[in-house]
């Protein structure tokens, strides 16, 4: 069976405007001017149990009012679904059971109390049993580490220690599916990586099912294997990650910013744009502006750490950061290669 | 149905648990609050001293019967405050987006936001609403009590309660459509307990009319304390009626539980 | 610098013309609360055709004045400047090329305009429509109530800033407000007129600032205090304006220097 399956989902939204002025705004009461916005158009997904799957668009996008319908909270002006095996629009309490839910910018702890007292609370919310729970608590208290902070009140906790707090509110009444938004926002490198192992561990070993919207093409590359691309409440892309990786994704840039003395001495062309010589297969440079420059170069071709040796050994470098490609880039791409659904093969 | 309801309430409970404990962290505060409170409240009721120091009586009312009618509207009143104070916040749980957070719980919406808050604060109105009653019976030396008349006194405190605590639902409805005008709710609550700290006869027969039989926030008040003195009641009603209130209370907190969920329902169509 | 002042205050006006919905609800509550105390008043003049030389209409007259200027000298639930000292931006305000009360100031009395114009006057003829007490019609009266107004409203901005500069010391200063708020209220005459208020309890409040914020104001538009009390009555609104003004402006600096000194 599948964990969601969903046929022409689309969502239309009215919107009233207000007239100016007072008189048109005591109009606009009795005769209101409205007008139809659709946020999701015949949008279809079909997800196995135990995937990890990635919902990426810009903002805007549909990205947050498809999930609002496939948990029942918002109700679709079309189309049908079916979640865990229920009808997310009259089963949305029993839904709920079935269901985690972590918003990145929107905690559900109590934010006076401390964690370990949010977590009882919502044992109670969920009905979990007593020996349930605890054995759920102490598998999530190592996993996550919570014990470090689990007594804190929530108001003090660290942004990713807030998240990890999260993650196990989310998962103590065993969810068979998980809905992540922006789990990763905001988060350092070091907590991005943690929370990400946690999510891959949970996948595996409680064959939890996990869709996730993002704005972070490096939280799809780690988790997913598939990919949704969603613009204008359109599905764009359906199909495996590494697919577009390959075709849009692969290209990374690294900025450096160059002793400005020893580029005086650097070769120039007839206009005046500097010129870097016997650059590695692979690797061009993209943009100057002296005394930074741009480099894009493709993950397969070299490995970041060389490109940066290899640029440490001819030049003096005042600073290296390298930028990742942005989703709204490999959109962009998308629609200036054609490449359509048609083509990336949706069955 | 009935599940859903036992198991609710159950949820509810803990909330009410949780929300003391953390509140009662903060001994000191909530003292200050409480004192803070009571200091207000008991300000606005020595307006009322003030008057009748000028002026010995109202529309036949004195000033211990005056106090009588008072000192049960703030102990309801404050009872729904302080119970009610999730709902009273309900236009920041929409603004903030915490509503969806609540319809993604297994527990009804109704219950979680209820639960949301609860006020130890508002003890300060309560504690002024029994010292206005110690005051009533100091100055109503003659007054002659039974146990029909204790009981009323209970029923009406109970219904009072309810009934405020449905206006503040309805105020909370309204936050479905716009968040914008929910002052107009005031006029309901916070109106209506200045009212009807009042004598009911004294205003005009369609605002009588209005909190007897549309908004029938005067069975908590107005028809409990008549009672109490043995005062008739407008439009020939009997002074029995108080019996009635718990069911009328019932039946108003029922009607705005249907426009409640009229209200969740546009909620999910339109998703703001 | 007059002519920024005066720009901040028209801007403050305007930016209220955005909340015009929320104006009139609260219009209608102010109106709600009007028709209480108008049936209140009634009942109890049943009892006795005058109190302190208040008849009825008199006293009707006084209770929606009240009404109508409370929201214009007394803005309640005010705590702009508390939100900007909690959210670090006042320190940017501190730091304008331009006196940091005289800023607040104008912006206040850009507000107080706006809800003398949209929720003032409207209560008033409300309350006119529904009881027809009519209004006092002589100019002097008149011309003495708006100096008396001006000198009201600037007492009341210098008021809520002191209860926001609160803030300062203690980031939540809703409670010390509230408090603040219905004190106010209270001796200003929004609970009972204050002509009401036995006679010891007068003496003290003749003397007090809250006086000079409403009351004061609706006595003379009465025609309650004969010509020769009158300019001692402005006068002791100044010396109040004057007072308050130094005071807030004094524990501006103190917070300012702090500030600076403690680095925020």
């Amino acid at each position: 069976m599948k964990m969601i399956q969903a046929d022409g989902l689309s969502k239309t939204f009215r919107v009233a405007r207000r007239r100016p002025g007072v008189l048109g705004g005591l109009r606009s009461v009795f005769d209101p001017e409205v007008r139809k916005v659709m946020a999701v158009r015949d949008l279809s997904l079909s997800v196995e149990r135990g995937e990890i799957i990635g919902l990426v668009g810009p903002n805007g996008a549909g990205k947050s009012t498809t999930i609002k319908m496939l948990t029942g909270i918002l109700v679709p002006s079309d189309g049908e679904m079916s979640v865990a095996g229920l009808n997310p629009l009259h089963q949305r309490r029993e839904l709920a059971k079935h269901i985690g839910v972590v918003f990145g910018q929107r905690s559900q702890l109590w934010w006076d109390l401390p964690l370990i007292d949010s977590l009882r609370l919502l044992r109670h919310l969920y009905g979990v049993p007593q020996a349930r729970f605890n054995a759920n608590l102490a598998q999530l208290r190592s996993m996550l580490a919570l014990d470090e902070f689990i007594d804190t009140p929530v108001r003090q906790l660290s942004l990713g220690q807030r998240m990890r707090g999260d993650l196990a509110a989310a998962l103590l009444h065993d969810p068979e599916l998980l809905y992540l938004d922006e789990p990763t926002i905001g988060l350092d490198v070091v907590a991005k990586a943690r929370i990400r192992e946690f999510l891959l561990k949970i996948n595996a070993e409680r064959g939890v099912t996990v869709l996730l919207t993002t704005h972070d093409m490096d939280d799809v590359e780690a988790l997913c294997r598939r990919m949704l691309i969603i613009d204008h409440g359109r599905k764009l892309y359906d199909g495996s990650v590494s697919d577009i990786r390959e075709r849009f994704g692969g290209e990374r840039t690294l900025a450096a910013v160059l002793d400005p003395a020893q580029l005086a001495t650097m070769p120039h062309d007839a206009d005046g744009q500097l010129i870097v010589e016997d650059l590695p297969a692979g690797v061009h440079l993209s943009r100057s502006e002296e005394p930074r420059i741009w480099l894009g170069f493709s993950r397969d071709a070299i490995p970041a750490h060389e490109l940066v040796a290899w640029l440490g050994a001819r030049y003096s470098l005042r600073d290296v950061t390298f930028q990742e490609p942005e989703i709204e880039d490999v959109i962009r791409r998308i629609y200036e290669e054609g490449l359509l659904l048609q083509e990336a093969g949706i069955p | 149905m009935i599940e859903n309801i036992t198991g609710d309430l159950r949820v509810y409970m803990h909330f009410l648990g949780m929300l003391i404990r953390s509140q009662a962290q903060y001994k000191v505060n909530v003292a200050v609050d409480i004192g803070a409170s009571f200091a207000i409240t008991s300000l606005e009721f020595v307006a009322v001293l003030i008057y009748f120091g000028k002026i010995p009586s109202m529309l036949g009312w004195n000033i211990g019967e005056v106090a009588m009618l008072y000192a049960v509207m703030s102990i309801s009143f404050g009872l729904a405050e302080m119970f009610g104070a999730g709902i009273d916040a309900f236009s920041d749980t929409i603004r903030l987006g915490e509503f969806d957070r609540i319809l993604l719980r297994p527990v009804g919406p109704f219950t979680q936001v209820v639960g949301s808050d609860f006020r130890l604060r508002r003890l300060g109105r309560i504690t002024q609403g029994c010292m206005t009653f110690v005051i009533a019976l100091h100055l109503l030396p003659g007054m002659h009590w039974t146990a029909a008349k204790v009981v009323a006194l209970a029923i009406g405190i109970g219904s009072g309660s309810i009934l405020f605590l449905s206006v503040l639902i309805l105020g909370a409805t309204l936050c479905f459509w716009t968040v914008e005008t929910t002052e107009l709710i005031n006029i309901l609550t916070y109106g209506g307990r200045d009212m009807l700290s009042y004598p009911l006869t004294i205003y005009h027969q369609v605002m009588q009319r209005f909190f007897l039989f549309v908004v029938p926030l005067a069975f908590g008040s107005f028809v409990p304390t008549c009672y109490l003195l043995g005062k008739p009641l407008p439009f020939g009603l009997p002074g029995e009626m108080v019996f009635a209130a718990p069911v009328i209370a019932l039946v108003f907190a029922l009607c705005t539980r249907v426009i409640w969920q009229f209200g969740v329902r546009h909620y999910q169509s339109t998703g703001s | 610098m007059l002519r920024f002042y005066l720009e901040v205050a028209r801007t403050a006006f305007r930016r209220q013309l955005i909340y015009r919905w929320a104006n009139l609800a609260g219009l209608l509550t102010n109106i709600f609360f009007g028709v209480i105390f108008s049936y209140v008043i009634i009942a109890l003049f049943h009892a006795r055709p005058t109190v302190a030389g208040y008849d009825v209409r008199d006293t009707l007259r006084y209770t929606w004045l009240v009404q109508a200027m409370v929201m214009v000298v007394l803005t309640f639930g005010w705590y702009d400047l508390m939100l900007t000292i909690r959210s670090g931006a006042v320190i940017s305000d501190l730091s304008k090329p331009c006196d940091f009360y005289w800023y607040w100031f104008s912006r206040e009395f850009g507000r107080n305009i706006y809800y003398l114009f949209y929720r003032g006057i409207p209560t008033y003829l409300a309350g006119m429509l529904l009881f027809g007490f009519g209004i006092p019609v002589d100019w002097r009266f008149w011309l003495a109530f708006l100096v008396s107004l001006i000198l009201g409203a600037s007492i009341g901005i210098a008021y809520r800033v002191l209860y926001n500069a609160v803030a300062f010391w203690f980031l939540e200063a809703r409670a010390f407000g509230s408090l603040f708020v219905v004190v106010a209220l209270f001796f200003t005459g929004s609970y009972v007129p204050i002509p009401f208020f036995p006679q010891w309890l007068l003496a003290i409040i003749q003397w007090l600032p809250f006086n000079g914020l409403i009351n004061v104001p609706a006595e003379i538009l009465l025609g309650k205090i004969s010509e020769n009390a009158l300019l001692f009555e402005l006068g002791r609104q100044m010396l109040w304006v004057i007072i308050m003004t130094l005071v807030v402006r004094v524990i501006i600096a103190v917070a300012a220097h702090r500030l600076v000194v403690q680095g925020g």
